[in-house]
């Protein structure tokens, strides 16, 4: 039976993703970058929007909440699942409320008025059954994966406005919107980039590697150099692995530092974030991934059983700390981001 | 034109095809040693739990991650729940990158059955990995697969297996002392020379054909901790078949080295530094693995990545490695120190101390419990005021107030422990009578461990000996009495006690001394043991006559003879009313031409150690047996 065939194929490929999500993030699989994830992600729900049985947008929504669950909780710390899954959420509201024809976008906000005003629950819980829409849900999702395609292009094409000739620049760790950034302005412009490694993994060096393949002047300097070098530095670009919803970010580690010391010199600190990477959490849990990888680490340590041998992988940087957040939709504060989130999610899917 | 082309593709297409043949693995999810009992008598091994999930578990989860894409599960000891585990597991889903096929057998005695059932079976297709139930490991072996697949192809199918194991320092807790090997092996191709177990022995020898290995670099290492992981060609199941003795890895590979020139077959090893893999045989090696992977030494195989995907088993990762699943409800005062697993359900009372420490799920636990070291299992009810340090506590065990129990305890399944009770190291307490354990099958499981284990070895292998010794004495006794009814020629009765000597297994000297002790008994046997001198030697020497040529057969050097007469000696110590007898068995075995005079005085000569048997020596018959021989041999001097 066809149907057979297709629902069994489509939980093989939620299978065999969510094992792909659990493996990849302990770098024991292949090391994917975050515009990777969420783009297949997108893809997945694509096929789940076309393949699994819903009759109405309730139900569609239910399957891709039980789903995203499953996701989220495979790999926690791969915050871009869970933001397409809020994403995909939004657009299948949206689209309801289209195909039902209210079409002011404003009803989505919970306001006091319309609090008062409406009394009780406004919606009929996405009951209704419309024929097209399944199909607008997956245009929409096309779109979003346009979108995601373009995001690190668009990032790019801000850099000439940001970087100028002579100037001295510093990053932390790899990052390829932020590399990405830095080769697009290299094209006119001349200047320095000093990269701090980023130990124990010291990803520091492949982007160094790759700068220098672009003619740029490069400087790999340790972790505790950070704030020795940070007066010559005019700017600091890095990325992020997540935007929290106050405007922090959860960064791989190294990067709190790097903040306090540009902070310390006065010198802006400019986060290139595509906006997939934007989480309404909050870092009230500070989930600390942490790894124990290097080798010397465990040769020399691991005699000692009284002692414990720690490696997080992510810091937390506190929005006061960052000057700019440049996303693919432009430049913004990080005082701003409540309101691009709000714009991105719905409040009732903040908790799947 | 197009025929040639095709012809090119072909071999190029059946390279690939071999190539691409699925990784397979054969895991053998039983011990075939009793170490964790009584905690195996009730749950199989591998279903035991190492911080809230079972072995087995990791063991698959290791194999899944490097690659693996069909795995043959061996079960003997308790198959069918291993088996119902596995079908609810993950990785009996259909889409699971893993395919498992359980097989299960109450024959198999030792890892040697199961590779020849692999053999008679054609299971495996091409290398397979060989690994046991309860190997907790996160090496990725595809480096060391591609060096042996390399091995294979640059000298024909010359290397059998890769063994793999890992760096660590001598003393490291995480290497078993029952487990420890030196290991001497070729410096550039990784080839092993010599291998042997190194526990408590304080000398080493290594024969010097190793030196003549043909390479320059050699190398002698004791910092290698066994992984239990090994990557074997399918001629490894071949030679267990070929082989009808070898029964463990131990045995396969000093097999392998010594036949090494007559097979041409080697072994080969593979090091790794980072990966972690170990196994857990013994009680201490749980203790060890359990700590490692609440530290995260197994990363990526943590508690909270949930590889099982198990329901409701997504633990919280806290600081201090602090691991809580969910419904966990801690009373007011509570600490968890360090390193602490909380499974779901558990109810934790008031001012409780809690370090290194594994909880299982739904356990009730009282207020003021000192927790240390402590690895307890589900449904486990503690009530206060309880000690507990460096322990095991199973399943459904109920510890009432004030119990203290010390080091090294395990409390198995279903036990009771009452009011206020102190425990002293080491007690193990079970609802299983120790006495259970005889009626087990009588077979020998055979593995590796047990030789090492220092005090079992020695009751295990007497034992094991004096017991074949006892059925070979029978065998032999059941011959000679054939011989007699049926008047069977003495040539077929030496052919009939060898070929039990091989089965048996036993050497030629003992061979000889059961011959002597079972004739000597003989009429104590046929007419019970209260017959007077007289009546035993009128119905012992007839005997002696009759089964001369066999004895002659097995008493050739003076060496012999010695043995011989020791172990008449022994058996005449044995029966003091008979001396006089000793004589006249003496004067006809010289006059037989069994023993001959020098072999006698000698034995004579011996001093002896026991005050029974100088006695014996100074028994008037004696000396005077002696007198004539002396006598006897000058006189044929003087004939010549």
């Amino acid at each position: 039976m066809p149907g057979a065939d297709k629902e069994t194929d489509l939980s093989e490929r939620i299978e065999s993703f969510l094992s792909e999500l659990k493996r990849c993030g302990s770098g024991a699989g292949s090391l994917r970058g975050s515009a990777e994830t969420a783009r297949e992600t997108t893809a997945l729900l694509r096929r789940i929007t076309a393949q699994a049985r819903w009759g109405n947008a309730g139900e569609l929504m239910e399957i891709i909440r039980k789903e995203g669950r499953r996701m989220t909780a495979a790999q926690p710390s791969e915050t871009t699942v869970g933001n397409m899954i809020r994403r995909v959420l939004k657009i299948i509201r949206e689209e309801y409320a289209r195909s039902r024809g209210s079409s002011e976008e404003t009803d989505q906000q919970e306001s006091l008025h319309k609090l008062l005003t409406s009394g009780g629950s406004s919606e009929d819980n996405f009951r209704q059954h419309f024929t097209h829409l399944k199909a607008n849900v997956i245009e929409a999702i096309n779109e979003l994966l346009t979108e995601l395609e373009g995001t690190t292009d668009n990032i790019s094409m801000q850099a000439l406005e940001h970087i100028h000739s002579n100037e001295v620049i510093m990053t932390i760790g790899r990052s390829r919107t932020v590399e990405a950034f830095l080769k697009d302005a290299a094209r006119k412009r001349k200047f320095h980039v000093i990269v701090a490694e980023c130990a124990p993994f010291c990803q520091g060096h492949e982007m160094a590697t790759s700068l220098c393949k672009e003619d740029i002047e490069t400087t790999v300097i340790p972790d505790a150099a950070i704030f020795a070098v940070m007066s010559r530095v005019n700017k600091v670009i890095i990325g992020t692995q997540t935007v929290l919803a106050n405007g922090g970010l959860r960064a791989v580690n190294g990067t709190h530092t790097l903040a306090l010391a540009a902070k310390h010199h006065s010198t802006p600190l400019i986060v290139c974030a595509p906006m997939f990477k934007l989480s309404p959490q909050v870092p009230d849990t500070p989930y600390n991934h942490t790894k124990l990888k290097s080798v010397d680490t465990i040769l020399y340590i691991h005699i000692l059983s009284k002692v414990n041998a720690h490696c997080p992988v992510f810091d937390y940087v506190p929005p006061e700390l960052i000057t700019l957040f440049i996303s693919n939709i432009g430049g913004n504060a990080p005082s701003y981001i409540y309101r691009l989130m709000s714009e991105l999610y719905h409040p009732e899917d903040h908790e799947l | 034109m197009a025929g040639k082309a095709g012809k090119q593709s072909r071999p190029r297409k059946a390279e690939k095809d071999e190539e691409e043949q699925p990784l397979q693995a054969v895991l053998v999810a039983d011990s075939f040693n009793r170490r964790f009992f009584p905690i195996s008598k009730d749950q199989p091994r591998a279903l035991l739990p190492l911080a809230n999930v079972s072995m087995i578990d990791y063991t698959l989860e290791f194999l899944t991650s490097t690659g693996v894409q069909e795995t043959f599960v061996f079960c003997c000891w308790m198959s069918s729940k291993i088996k119902e585990h596995l079908q609810k597991s993950k990785w009996c889903r259909p889409t699971s990158p893993n395919v498992v096929h359980v097989i299960t057998s109450d024959l198999y005695r030792s890892l040697g059955d199961v590779l020849r059932d692999v053999d008679a079976k054609a299971l495996v297709r091409s290398d397979f990995l060989l690994v046991y139930g309860d190997v907790v490991s996160n090496i990725d072996v595809s480096q060391a697969l591609q060096e042996h697949k390399q091995r294979r192809k640059m000298e024909k199918n010359v290397s059998v297996m890769t063994m793999i194991f890992k760096e660590s320092p001598p003393g490291h807790k995480t290497r078993c002392e029952d487990d420890d090997i030196i290991v001497a092996m070729d410096g550039k191709s990784k080839r092993i020379l010599h291998y042997q177990r190194a526990q408590a022995l304080k000398k080493l020898h290594f024969p010097m054909n190793i030196f003549h290995s043909g390479s320059d670099e050699f190398e002698i290492r004791f910092d290698l901790l066994d992984c239990h992981i090994s990557i074997c060609s399918p001629q490894v199941a071949e030679l267990f078949t070929d082989n009808f003795d070898y029964q463990t890895k131990n045995d396969f590979v000093r097999g392998l080295l010594v036949n090494e020139e007559i097979l041409g077959n080697q072994i080969h090893m593979h090091v790794t530094r980072d990966g972690y893999g170990a196994r857990v045989s013994n009680l201490l090696m749980y203790d060890t693995v359990s700590s490692d992977m609440i530290r995260r030494w197994i990363y990526p195989i943590t508690p909270e990545a949930n590889f099982a995907d198990q329901e409701g088993q997504s633990c919280t990762h806290s600081r201090h490695n602090v691991y809580r699943e969910p419904g966990v409800s801690l009373g007011h005062g509570s600490q968890m120190e360090e390193n602490v697993l909380i499974g779901r359900n558990t109810v934790i009372g008031a001012n409780c101390t809690i370090s290194n420490t594994v909880i299982g799920a739904n356990c009730v636990i009282g207020d003021n419990v000192t927790l240390d070291r402590a690895y307890i299992w589900n449904r486990v009810h503690i009530a206060n005021d309880v000690k507990v340090k460096q322990s095991v506590i199973c399943d459904n065990v109920e510890v009432k107030h004030g119990v203290v129990l010390n080091e090294q305890c395990v409390l198995a399944y279903n036990v009771v422990v009452g009011p206020d009770i102190t425990l002293q190291e080491g007690t193990v307490l079970s609802m299983h009578h120790p006495d259970e354990e005889d009626d087990e099958d009588e077979d020998e499981f055979l593995s590796d461990d047990d030789v090492g284990y220092s005090k079992d070895k020695t009751k295990q292998k007497g034992s094991c000996s004096s017991y074949f010794i006892m059925l070979f004495q029978n065998e032999v006794h059941g011959t000679l009495q054939r011989g007699l009814d049926e008047n069977i020629s003495c040539d077929n009765l030496v052919l009939e006690i060898n070929s039990l000597k091989y089965a048996y297994n036993i050497s030629l000297k003992e061979v000889m001394q059961i011959l002597i002790r079972v004739v000597l008994e003989f009429p104590f046997q046929q007419q019970g043991a209260q017959i007077s001198t007289a009546q035993y030697s009128s119905h012992l020497l007839p005997l002696l006559k009759k089964w001369a040529p066999v004895f002659k057969n097995y008493v050739k050097r003076p060496q012999d003879q010695m043995d011989c007469l020791a172990s008449m000696e022994e058996v005449f110590l044995e029966r003091e009313t008979h001396w006089a007898a000793l004589v006249k068995v003496l004067m006809s075995v010289y006059q037989l031409e069994i023993l001959e005079e020098e072999g006698i005085m000698r034995w004579f000569k011996q001093s002896s150690t026991t005050g029974k048997s100088q006695q014996l020596r100074r028994n008037q018959g004696l000396l005077k047996f002696i007198q004539w021989l002396e006598e006897a041999e000058e006189s044929s001097e003087g004939d010549e």
